[in-house]
């Protein structure tokens, strides 16, 4: 019973589904056969009749193009989690020149308004996404229109069919209407292989989307690097230089107080020791967050195995690989791994961890496991979403699977071009 | 004692000569590079020899490479590791091989001359010297081996004194107890990690090896 009051449930959603496909993708061709009525309305034989439906036609078909196909983006994004990139090209920012004139990378137009519609429609045209476009408009209708309309042109076959008086023609309907439900669920789905195969951006789009993405990349290492150097700029001016100065202070008093007050100079010299040994663990611990002294003599296997004996958790580190990587990888892997294994102790009390890392020729994968509670996400601002975008530096990956209660996994990948 | 120093920098091993010379003791060899280090210590054979870490060529692992080494070959042989930062991934690297003779400091150990001096005669008679930082992060690590889970709380921190490389009578000095009372706890904790073996300094190590995860 449960089982056949799913199967109609799916058959209606399939139903809607299918009407919806094929209501959008028709559209167009609609806007055609409503100019084709209207021209054989004028009269069919006077060619001037025929210059409004044409008009209507290409207008009708150039500013329905792009909403059709954001409209089918959306569906099968919604419905089958296929992510389609638009990949639309997006125009510069219009400025004021000094001369008064607007200038929105194309030419110079008097008022801003002006500049904007001229860039707008510039890049409308300049658009390859608009001429893809307008070719899904002519494909869909005949591939996944015609499949998703069979279900709604059944139906309405044997609507149309049952009210005949015949009983072979209300057999046949009755028949189509059995045809119909029991396709429903499958007729819509022709639209996302259409979609896919004739709505992804063509290669220079998609290098264009990578020049893009690779700008913004840029952008954020060198921000993160400045604020890296700011940071060590402070610390080593709060912290060491100061305590060195501190440091001769001691010295220079010690060595004035040396034959007058021997007791003092020996105090102060003790001091100044005290001091140097601080200033040093406060310089060793600046150098293990800069560059940890162990990556740099053993490489990235024996460093994350140092890091395991000195986290407060039972790491178990499993390497099958040796390989040494470029020093900004190995770097950057390295304080991945550090960041979880701490998250592990601090935000999900891990009491075991398992560390793997393992190389081959498609690149680097490194999977951090603990027994924690959960619950992690790459939340932006947080530590996780850095983590990815320094790893994106080199198109790693970092993917975290943390359910609520536990267990932790985090993959993180660097793939062969970048080692 | 004769003694070698092997360190890049020309300021430090000068210094580290002059302090070791100021205690009475004989520097026999210098060295500068990892190469350099391991020949003077088979050349040599030192009674003990204090070696840095990182050294050219490669300026990474070259002087605890070396050490490691020139212990493969002559077992045994008394090396005192100097370095700006210490891991217990290298401590356990050299005592892995369980003879002794160990030592593994930070460099700013030589501000206080006489217990620097101090670690340097312990190595020398075949004892250990590891810096407490390494033994502090073991009794932070919660994850003992089969055996350390028996040790009461006064036995545990017996052997973390006794893994820095303290003798029985400086271990009673630090906790206020009398050397007697230290060996009672020594004894009962070899006992508890199944250590038998007569000779003392061995034992030692064992226990040391063993509080270190590496049986």
């Amino acid at each position: 019973m449960r089982q056949l009051g799913s199967w109609v449930a799916r058959a209606g959603v399939g139903f809607v589904r299918a009407c919806v496909v094929a209501a959008v993708s028709m559209l167009v061709p609609a806007v055609w056969a409503a100019a084709v009525a209207l021209g054989i309305r004028w009269g069919a034989g006077n060619p001037w009749s025929w210059t409004a439906p044409f008009v209507l036609v290409c207008v009708g078909t150039l500013a329905l193009s792009r909403p059709v196909c954001r409209v089918i983006r959306f569906l099968v994004a919604r419905w089958t989690a296929t992510v389609i990139p638009a990949g639309y090209r997006q125009g510069g920012p219009v400025t004021r020149m000094s001369t008064g004139y607007w200038w929105n990378g194309f030419g110079y137009e008097r008022s801003r308004r002006d500049a904007v519609m001229d860039q707008k429609w510039r890049t409308w045209w300049g658009d390859p996404a608009t001429w893809r476009d307008l070719r899904f408009t002519g494909i869909a209708p005949l591939t996944a229109g015609v499949v998703a309309a069979f279900p709604p042109a059944m139906v309405a076959a044997a609507v149309l069919a049952l009210d005949l008086p015949v009983p072979a023609a209300r057999l046949v309907g009755a028949l189509g209407l059995v045809v119909a439900v029991a396709s429903a669920p499958y007729a819509w789905r022709t639209v996302e292989p259409v979609a896919v195969r004739f709505l992804r951006p063509s290669p220079a789009m998609a290098l264009a989307d990578r020049v893009e993405e690779l700008t913004a990349r840029r952008a954020d290492a060198t921000v993160a690097q400045a604020a890296e150097i700011r940071r060590i700029e402070r610390d080593l001016h709060d912290g060491a230089q100061a305590r060195l100065v501190a440091l001769g202070l001691s010295l220079a008093t010690a060595e004035k107080l040396m034959e007058t007050h021997p007791d003092q100079a020996r105090a102060l010299m003790r001091d100044a020791r005290a001091g140097a040994t601080a200033s040093l663990t406060e310089l060793r611990e600046l150098i293990r967050g800069i560059s940890p002294p162990v990556l740099n003599e053993r490489g990235l296997v024996d460093a994350v195995r140092a890091l395991a004996l000195d986290v407060p958790l039972d790491v178990a580190v499993g390497a099958g690989t040796s390989l040494r990587l470029d020093p900004p990888i190995e770097s950057a892997v390295y304080f991945g791994v550090a960041e979880l294994l701490t998250n592990a102790v601090k935000h999900a009390h891990a009491s075991r961890a398992r560390v793997r890392l393992a190389g081959d020729e498609t690149g680097l994968v490194v999977e951090v496991e603990d027994d924690g509670r959960g619950g992690a996400d790459a939340r932006a601002g947080g530590g996780l979403a850095g983590l990815r975008r320094r790893l994106a530096v080199f198109d790693g990956t970092l993917e975290i699977t943390s359910p609520p209660g536990g267990p932790t996994h985090v993959r993180m990948t660097v793939p062969c071009a970048s080692l | 004692m004769r003694i070698l120093v092997a360190e890049d920098l020309y300021l430090l091993r000068d210094g580290m000569v002059r302090l070791i010379e100021a205690y009475g003791h004989q520097v026999v060899a210098t060295a500068a590079t990892g190469p350099e280090t391991l020949d003077a210590l088979r050349t040599w054979r030192p009674d003990v020899s204090v070696i840095d870490v990182r050294m050219p060529p490669h300026q990474s692992d070259e002087g605890l490479r070396a050490a490691l080494a020139a212990r493969g070959e002559i077992p045994g042989l008394p090396v005192l590791i100097l370095s700006q930062h210490v891991e217990q991934l290298y401590a356990r690297e050299l005592l892995a091989d369980g003879s002794g003779g160990v030592g593994y400091l930070l460099k700013e150990s030589v501000f206080d001359a006489d217990q620097f001096i101090d670690a340097l005669e312990r190595v020398a008679g075949g004892g250990t010297a590891m810096d407490p930082a390494v033994i502090a992060r073991l009794l932070s690590n919660g994850s003992p081996s089969r055996g350390l889970g028996q040790l009461t709380e006064r036995e545990h921190s017996v052997l973390g004194l006794m893994a820095e490389g303290l003798s029985n009578q400086a271990i009673g000095r630090r906790l206020f107890l009398s050397e007697s009372a230290i060996g009672k706890y020594t004894t009962s904790l070899f006992g508890k990690l199944g250590i038998m073996d007569d000779d003392d300094t061995n034992r030692r190590v064992r226990a040391v090896l063993t509080y270190l995860n590496k049986p």
